[in-house]
């Protein structure tokens, strides 16, 4: 019988077919699986989960932590929420320190780490995002998942033909109805990323939350960037912090209005159908900038690149960029900053409710020290006080 | 080395690899495959198995409408609708060419704007639509232009235009208010098309093109055609009339439910399973092209060379972007298919916004222009499926010579569209 080269070209691309689904296959499962442990501060009383407001959410991967920080005496509330997007790491890098590091004195905060579980198990298709990133500790370093914008497609598939945004009937882009930012207020019968949205409003009325904070970053592209959006109840908070900011920290910050007929944005749907202040704070990215040149872990944290550099020159950005770019320290910095600037304006204004906080670094200090010296080594902490991500 | 002389370097050897493939007789996928992989190597990344396998599931969402439309119109044709309905428009308005032109023309732009594929109009009307023009006397080398030019548009037509909904994509974009900055200029330059083209058609020999055509079956009705159509539109209009009270299905599924009643309500029997496999054999270049220029665009994202193409383009002088756009969309289209899409309408788009334009119109206005590419060498995919399923003879040189005229029409509005895309943005809203 002749020798069959079809079916032998056949038999050796399957098998190197095989050999990358391997391959990609376990760093898949490895990224999804990742743990990320969170070793908890003296001040974290209470971790729950977000099932706890929610059943419809209970079992899902979205069923996130919640860590509960109380004083000992009564004041008000506030919210931090970080991981709404995860492939803007300073958000989730700004409530790991919170949650390791912050002692509330007066009042309580929320803080939540991995809003949008989901989405930080996967990468964007066609970005060449990496898997994971490591954050240097004098202990040695924490890996992080990567993530990306939307909840993962394993979650949460086929998407619609129209997204029709709840309760407004705005037609949004298809994808975003897998998009945390997009699906503020949530149904309770929604999707996936609908109902964690709708759980977190539960969270936000069930503990009377004053004021909510959403983290972000934004390539340098983009228009809304190094600013608070703020929510019409949030207008002064936020104007006054930015002006505080601006003079005493030794960055600048600004502060824009929350589109009204914008829909499904954390901004104008919590302070809409909440007794709460929204507010959300964006820091620059230029990881996320289209005209970026290579996509690793250095530019991801060293927020480097002389392709957006030029682009700059050509005053296609809305934020600076040069030699230094926009390493994560100084953006999760201008977080950690803006967050205490808040609550220090918030604090004076509503004496009754008010949030004192304490053990959070500010900008100069992340910068200095760096963001690993305030992640502590698991090895070395008490296992009761070790949640995973 | 500098970060710029690097990254040329990873693209030179990526251009290399695709030239050597293709002087090789490699197919324009397996080339692309071959330059992702050199890419990685050159990049330094070595063969990334992860970004391979990621970058390869880019487009599946519209790998799977393409698929699922593909069969439903694949049904329709296989049931004789598709010939039940020539030959209606035939009896009707053989003698009324003006009507017969337009009735064509929504014929060619059907199934294209349905799925995005251009090659879906000319395998499923394509055909039936040049049997009608040839018994106008109009010669094969126009019938074929006219094929081509209108599956072009079809593409681009809404409500599946690839080009603006992968450009669209890659700038975090809402696919939204395309449908009339698309549907018009489309609709305008098929008009134009064949009437300029097929103009000296002479009307048709009824009794002649009835014997020739293929027989409908008997019992094949409007309402047997309608029927799927009709439940198709319900599907969508109920997603978003009752978006909160219905699960949620998408498109490749609402395209299934279509091709299962166009099944039952076929006076034929149809094997479904063989017309199946037909449908993903007949797919397999288009779903193999998408999935390399998923790999493609990853690994060029990885290793930069997106960005230096895209730092490139947005930091020209405007004027230049505007008077090269009507060659470059093209000539980038002839090399990466839909790949030009996400490599070169992103950054354009970015450039667009930037300065002050409208993107959507704009980016409608690229989507028209970047179909002509299609009948230019190296890949020329729909350029040689219109040539086999019109029967053309005459050397391939024809059916260029007389797409330049509707090209050239095609090319100034588009750029037209872009340049004044400002001023056209109250069709954005309508």
């Amino acid at each position: 019988m002749p020798f069959n080269w079809l079916y032998l070209r056949k038999f050796i691309l399957i098998t190197l077919g095989l050999v990358l689904m391997v391959f990609a296959g376990v760093s898949f499962y490895e990224s999804r699986h990742l743990k990320e442990p969170v070793v908890l501060s003296q001040g974290v009383t209470q971790v729950k989960k977000l099932s706890d407001y929610f059943r419809g959410i209970r079992g899902t991967i979205n069923d996130s932590n919640i860590y509960i920080l109380e004083g000992v005496k009564p004041g008000g509330t506030i919210l931090i929420l970080g991981g709404t997007h995860p492939e803007e790491p300073g958000s989730r890098l700004t409530t790991w320190i919170l949650a390791e590091n912050a002692e509330v004195d007066q009042g309580r905060v929320f803080v939540i780490n991995s809003a949008n579980r989901s989405a930080t198990t996967v990468t964007r298709l066609g970005g060449g995002y990496p898997p994971d990133f490591t954050i240097p500790t004098p202990w040695g370093g924490q890996k992080f998942r990567m993530g990306d914008r939307w909840s993962n497609p394993l979650d949460q598939w086929p998407d619609p033909e129209a997204y029709i945004h709840y309760p407004s009937r705005q037609e949004l882009a298809y994808v975003d109805i897998r998009n945390l930012n997009r699906t503020w207020p949530g149904r309770a019968n929604g999707t996936l990323t609908e109902k964690t949205c709708y759980a977190l409003i539960q969270l936000i009325r069930k503990e009377k939350v004053d004021i909510v904070i959403d983290l972000h970053e934004a390539e340098l592209q983009y228009p809304v960037i190094s600013t608070i959006v703020a929510h019409e109840k949030g207008q002064d908070l936020a104007a006054l912090a930015s002006m505080m900011i601006s003079g005493t920290e030794g960055f600048s910050i600004g502060m824009e209005y929350s589109p009204p007929a914008l829909h499904g944005l954390s901004h104008r749907e919590i302070g809409d159908h909440t007794q709460a202040i929204s507010l959300l704070l964006e820091a620059p990215e230029p990881f996320l900038d289209a005209t970026r040149g290579r996509t690793d872990r250095e530019l991801l944290l060293e927020g480097k690149d002389e392709f957006v550099v030029k682009a700059g020159k050509h005053g296609l950005l809305f934020e600076k960029m040069d030699e230094n770019g926009w390493p994560v320290e100084v953006r999760v910095g201008r977080h950690c900053s803006t967050i205490l600037q808040i609550l220090e304006l918030w604090s004076e204004e509503n004496p009754g409710k008010s949030v004192m906080v304490k053990g959070v670094p500010r900008y100069a200090e992340v910068i200095e020290k760096g963001i690993g010296n305030f992640l502590h080594d698991p090895a070395k902490a008490d296992s009761k006080r070790i949640y995973y991500e | 080395m500098s970060i710029y002389t690097s990254t040329q370097i990873i693209l030179a050897v990526m251009v290399v690899t695709y030239i050597v493939a293709k002087v090789l007789k490699v197919s324009t996928e397996i080339s692309m495959f071959a330059a992702a992989l050199t890419g990685g190597l050159a990049g330094g990344v070595g063969i990334p198995a992860r970004h391979i396998v990621e970058g390869a599931f880019t487009y599946l969402d519209i790998i799977l409408i393409f698929i699922t439309a593909t069969l439903f119109m694949n049904i329709l044709k296989e049931s004789g609708g598709v010939v039940f309905v020539v030959r209606g428009i035939l009896r009707k308005f053989f003698r009324r060419k003006s009507i017969l032109f337009v009735l064509l023309t929504f014929l060619l732009l059907l199934p294209g704007a349905l799925t995005g594929a251009g090659s879906v109009t000319v395998l499923i009307t394509g055909g039936m639509v040049a049997i009608v023009l040839g018994y106008m006397g109009i010669s094969k080398p126009k019938t074929a232009a006219i094929i081509f030019i209108l599956a072009g548009l079809s593409a681009a037509a809404p409500p599946v235009s690839l080009w603006a909904m992968l450009t669209a994509a890659g700038v975090n974009m809402p696919y939204v208010g395309f449908f009339l900055p698309l549907l018009l200029p489309c609709l305008f330059l098929s008009l134009i098309t064949i009437f300029i083209l097929g103009w000296r058609g002479k009307p048709v020999n009824l009794e002649k093109a009835l014997k020739e055509l293929p027989e409908a079956p008997q019992k094949m009705s409007w309402i047997r055609i309608s029927l799927p159509f009709l439940a198709f539109l319900f599907l969508v209009l109920a997603g978003r009339i009752w978006p909160h009270s219905l699960p949620v299905v998408g498109l490749p599924m609402m395209f299934m439910a279509a091709a299962f009643i166009s099944l039952l309500l076929s006076p034929v029997k149809i094997n479904f399973l063989k017309i199946s496999r037909n449908t993903v054999h007949q797919l397999l270049p288009l779903i193999g092209t998408l999935t390399c220029v998923g790999i493609l665009v990853q690994i060029m994202t990885l290793t930069g060379v997106r960005g230096l193409i895209a730092i490139t383009i947005v930091t020209l002088p405007l004027i230049a972007v505007f008077i090269t756009l009507c060659l470059v969309l093209p000539v980038s289209e002839a090399v990466l298919m839909w790949g030009a899409a996400p490599v070169l309408g992103v950054p354009l788009v970015l450039l667009f916004n930037t300065i002050g334009l409208n993107p959507i119109i704009a980016l409608a206005g690229m989507s028209v222009i970047w179909p002509l590419g299609d009948v230019l060498p190296p890949t020329a995919i729909i350029g040689r499926l219109t040539v086999d399923t019109v029967g053309m003879k005459e050397p391939y040189s024809k059916l260029l010579k007389y797409c330049i005229i509707p090209a050239a029409i095609i090319m100034a509005v588009g750029t037209l569209m872009v340049v004044f895309s400002k001023k056209l943005a109250f069709f954005t809203l309508l």
